[in-house]
Formats: structure tokens, sequence, C-alpha cells
């Protein structure tokens, strides 16, 4: 059953989506704090034309490729803020038609470019197509994402639980919210030839997501988001393998799903099922209620 | 502390304000008043730096603005469901002193302690945000006021969600804070409570201001002058205050 480790191409997989998930859990956590989640979907699709592109002028090179992926996929994002600042649009909806046009763009130059690169691969991830430069790729990209982040981590909590207060103790609001979008794209880009162009943003959001409902602090969502993307990623390349019509993304982010709904249905913030059953959630709300009812 | 001089108030070409003089100095409270869109927010802003003036100056006693300077603004922004505790967010206030890659040590938790005892909430002080009443999320804003221990704090509309023994609680904090020496600014609607703690007052509307000592700016004339109550409320106003104890009969 676990014969699957004796390939090397396995073993980097995995080692691949463990390091990927321990700098998208960090990000992740963020982009769905700061209600991102979808701006960064929009982020990873944008980010195609700009590997395309590189692909069609400088071939297969990891380097280019990603300087490629990052300058599109912010390109998008700089170019939507500027156009809700200076016209009638709101940001929503001028990135959505600029990363539409971004990935039609990309789509375009792939297929007029010729095969060398399947579609499927691209769009869903192939762990047979991890290089070693793709490896060095996501270690770099998670060094830097947690070095980052440690750096811009208090300014960062400030902006997204009160922004107003965190404008008034510091002019560098700007610079930290771009540092952050451009983790955001590294992660994405860093995670496309593993979980694909559709699914790499999954990593990020769907782990966030659920450990969201189990915890009420930051650093244990972020532990949690960890583990479940980890977990995930290998239960994913586990089912891929097993199953060869499966692609790793896919694989991937229905783990995660399933993850999601258990999250879902038992985790303190979510349904919380066993709780409600056992009567434990309306007695602990109570006893809340009588300590705190006394008053100042 | 600080002293302002013919500000233009405003946003890229608008002025919404213009003319504006006030001085602040320690120990004092300097209560703002004004109807929605007078200015009073826009004020605080480019006193905290975060909207260019359009016109005339800030004049701060030490040459720079003081740092931090405390702030509690409008909540219309604040994010309810960020992961986060009452005593983490208490701690926020002492983070602007921190380097880079410096942890938050116990000298801040300690801190956070502390204002929560004083602001009442050291029971809740592990609830999550989200569990919060509108009452106990301000006071914990105000525990997160008192960590910050600046010598300038600007208050935006702090009882604009909160019970009456609520807003009792936090302006004694206020007024705590005035004793302590520190410059206070606070943006109030409820006048009583301007005459009462207030000892200078700043009246803006229709484009301009009115500064001076409480009694003197927050008569009905000028009230109804700036737009802040039509002449009809004034008269009652003046009817009640002129009966006796204007105040009293506003307790709850």
């Amino acid at each position: 059953m676990l014969e699957f480790l004796e390939f090397a191409f396995m073993r980097k997989a995995i080692l691949a989506v463990i390091v990927l998930s321990l700098g998208m859990a960090p990000v992740g956590c963020f982009l769905v704090l700061r209600r991102l989640s979808l701006a960064g979907e929009a982020m990873s699709h944008a980010a195609i034309p700009g590997i395309a592109l590189a692909y069609a002028l400088a071939g297969l090179s990891v380097l280019s490729m990603t300087l490629g992926g990052l300058i599109a996929g912010l390109g998008v994002a700089l170019l939507s803020t500027l156009l809700a600042r200076v016209t009638l649009l709101r940001e929503d909806a001028s990135m959505a038609t600029l990363y539409l046009l971004a990935l039609a763009g990309g789509i375009f130059l792939l297929s007029v470019r010729g095969t060398a690169v399947n579609l499927e691969g691209f769009l869903f991830g192939n762990v047979l197509g991890l290089s070693d430069g793709t490896l060095v790729l996501i270690g770099s990209s998670t060094t830097l994402t947690l070095l980052g982040m440690a750096l811009i981590l208090r300014p960062l909590v400030l902006q997204t639980v009160d922004p107003v207060f965190a404008r008034s103790q510091s002019r560098h609001g700007w610079l930290i919210r771009s540092l952050f979008m451009i983790l955001v794209v590294l992660n994405l880009i860093a995670g496309f030839r593993a979980l694909g162009t559709l699914m790499a943003v999954g990593l990020m959001i769907v782990p966030a997501t659920a450990a969201r409902y189990w915890v009420n602090a930051l650093t244990p969502m972020v532990v949690l988001a960890f583990v479940f993307g980890a977990g995930s990623g290998l239960l994913g390349l586990a089912l891929s393998f097993w199953l060869d019509n499966v692609p790793s993304g896919p694989g991937i982010i229905l783990v995660a799903g399933l993850v999601f709904l258990v999250s879902l249905a038992f985790g303190q913030n979510g349904l919380d099922l066993l709780g409600r059953l056992s009567g434990r959630r309306t007695r602990s709300t109570l006893s809340k209620k009588s300590t705190l009812g006394k008053g100042p | 502390m600080l002293s302002g001089e013919g500000l233009v108030l405003g946003y890229g070409n608008d002025a919404v304000a213009g003319g504006v003089d006030f001085s602040l100095s320690a120990g004092e409270i300097l209560a703002v008043i004004g109807y929605n869109g007078s200015g009073k927010s826009t004020l605080v802003k480019s006193i905290l730096g975060v909207t260019p003036l359009l016109g005339g100056r800030l004049r701060w006693s030490a040459g720079a603005p003081p740092a931090p300077i405390g702030y509690l603004g409008q909540l219309n922004e604040f994010d309810r469901r960020f992961p986060m505790r009452v005593i983490d967010l208490a701690a926020t206030g002492g983070w602007a002193g921190l380097g880079f890659f410096q942890g938050a040590g116990r000298a801040t938790r300690r801190a956070a302690e502390a204002a929560l005892e004083q602001v009442g909430l050291s029971d809740a002080a592990t609830l999550p945000l989200h569990k919060l009443s509108a009452g106990q999320l301000q006071r914990a804003l105000f525990a997160r006021t008192i960590v910050q221990d600046a010598r300038l704090i600007i208050l935006d509309e702090p009882f604009a969600a909160v019970d009456q023994s609520t807003e009792a609680d936090l302006m004694a904090l206020i007024l705590d804070w005035s004793r302590q020496g520190r410059a206070l600014m606070v943006v109030l609607h409820n006048l009583s409570a301007v005459l009462e703690h207030c000892s200078a007052a700043l009246l803006m509307g229709r484009g301009r201001s009115v500064y001076g000592p409480t009694r003197e700016v927050l008569t009905p004339e000028r009230l109804v002058d700036r737009g802040y109550m039509a002449a009809d409320q004034a008269a009652l106003i003046a009817e009640a205050s002129s009966a006796g104890s204007g105040k009293g009969d506003r307790r709850a």
C-alpha cells in the first residue's frame, strides 16, 4: 500500500506539499481573514499569461516562469486597485474583468504555442512534473514567506482587525499590503506545478477556512491550517497515485474539502453537532452569561 | 500639546471646513462637536497624519507629534470576526514601540491584564472578539488605549454604541487620563457630558468653527448658527437649563 514511497518522484512530491503547506498556511489564513479569498483565486488565474509568455520566450525555465507569473499576477492586482480608485468600477468588478482577460490570453498563448506543456497538467497540476528546479522554487518561496510574514505580522494583524487604528499608528500601510500581496502571488506560483493554476489557491484557502471552525486565536489557526494542508497534501498525493486518472491538484483539494466538511460539522465555530447533541454548548453559553452579567 | 491655526480640512480639492483654530494643552479635555459631515473626523485624521491638511498648520509644542498618539476611532471598519481574544486586542496597544522581529513580551501582557482590570473586563479576557457585546468591545478598546500610554489621546465618538452605565465607566476613565496630565480630544454628541466634563469645545459646522471655553461655545444661538440643531430644539434646551438642573433630568 505504501509502495509509492519507493519512487523518487513521489518522495519529491511529498516533500513539496509539506513545504508548500508551511508557507501557504499563514498566507492563506490572512487571505481568508482579510476577505481576499476570491481575489486570491483571481490572482492565480491572472498569473497564467505571465507564465505562458515566459514559457514562450524562454522555454521551460523555472526562474523566468516564476518572474513572469509574479509580474502578471501583481500587475492585475495593482491595475484593478488603480481602476477602482480612478474610475467608478469597484475593485471586485475590475479584478474579475482583468483576470478573465488574463486567463483567456494565457490559454490562447499556450494553445498557439503548441503542445510541449500539456494543458491538463498546467491547469490541474502534475505530480510527475516536479523538477529539482521546482523543489528549489518551493523551498525558497516558503523561506521567504516565513521570513516576510514574521516581518509584517503585527501591522498585518492591526490592518486586518482594525484598519482605522492601524492607519493612525503607521504610514506604511500600503507597503505592508503590497508585501503581503507579493507573498500571496509567490506562493501561488510555487504551488502551480504541484497543484495546477486552478487548484493552487485551494491549498491556501480550504485548510484556513477549516481551521477557523476550531479555534479563536491566530497562532493555533495557522498551525492547524498547516496540519490540515500538509495532511490533505499527503492523502491527496496517495489518491492520485492509486487512481491513475486523478490529477494531483483536485485530489489534494478534495481531501482538504473533506477536512473542511468535518470541521464544519464538528468545529466549535461550525455547526458543533457533537456539542449540541450533548447539550454542552447551551450550558457553556449560559455559564458565560452568568459570569459576565455581573457587570462592572 | 498642540494648536491648530487656520486649518483647512477636506479631501482632494473639496474643503469641508476652513479657518479652524483651537489649542489643546496637557491635562485638558477638548470636546469637538458638529453635525455629521461637518469635518470632525477629517480634523482627527489630519491630526493623526492620515489625511493631509489643505491649509493652515498644526503646531506641536514638542516640535513634532508625540508617538504613539492614543486613538480610538469609529468601528465601521472593525472586524469582530478576526480570531483574537480580548487580552490580545488590549495588548496590540503596546505594539507601537516594538522592533520588527521583537516579540511582545511579558511587560505588554501585564499592561494588558492591568488595563482589562481597569475597564472591568478581567472575566472576559480570554473571550474571542465575536462573543463580545458592543459595550464590552468598547471597554476592550479603551483597555488598548490604556496600554498605549500616550500623552495625546484622540477619541472619535467613543460612546456611539454603548449603554449608559458603560458610558459612565468610560467617562470616568477619560477624566482619569486628564488628571494624569494627558491631553484629550474627544468627538462627542452628548452635549450634557460636554458641558459637565470638558473645559474647552470646538464647534464645527457650515464650513467654519467656533473655539473657546465650553460655556461660551455651547450657547443655543451658536449651536443653531453652526447648524447643529434647529432653532426650536435650541429654545427647548435653553428653557430647560434656565429652569435649573439641565443635566440632572437626563440621568438614566
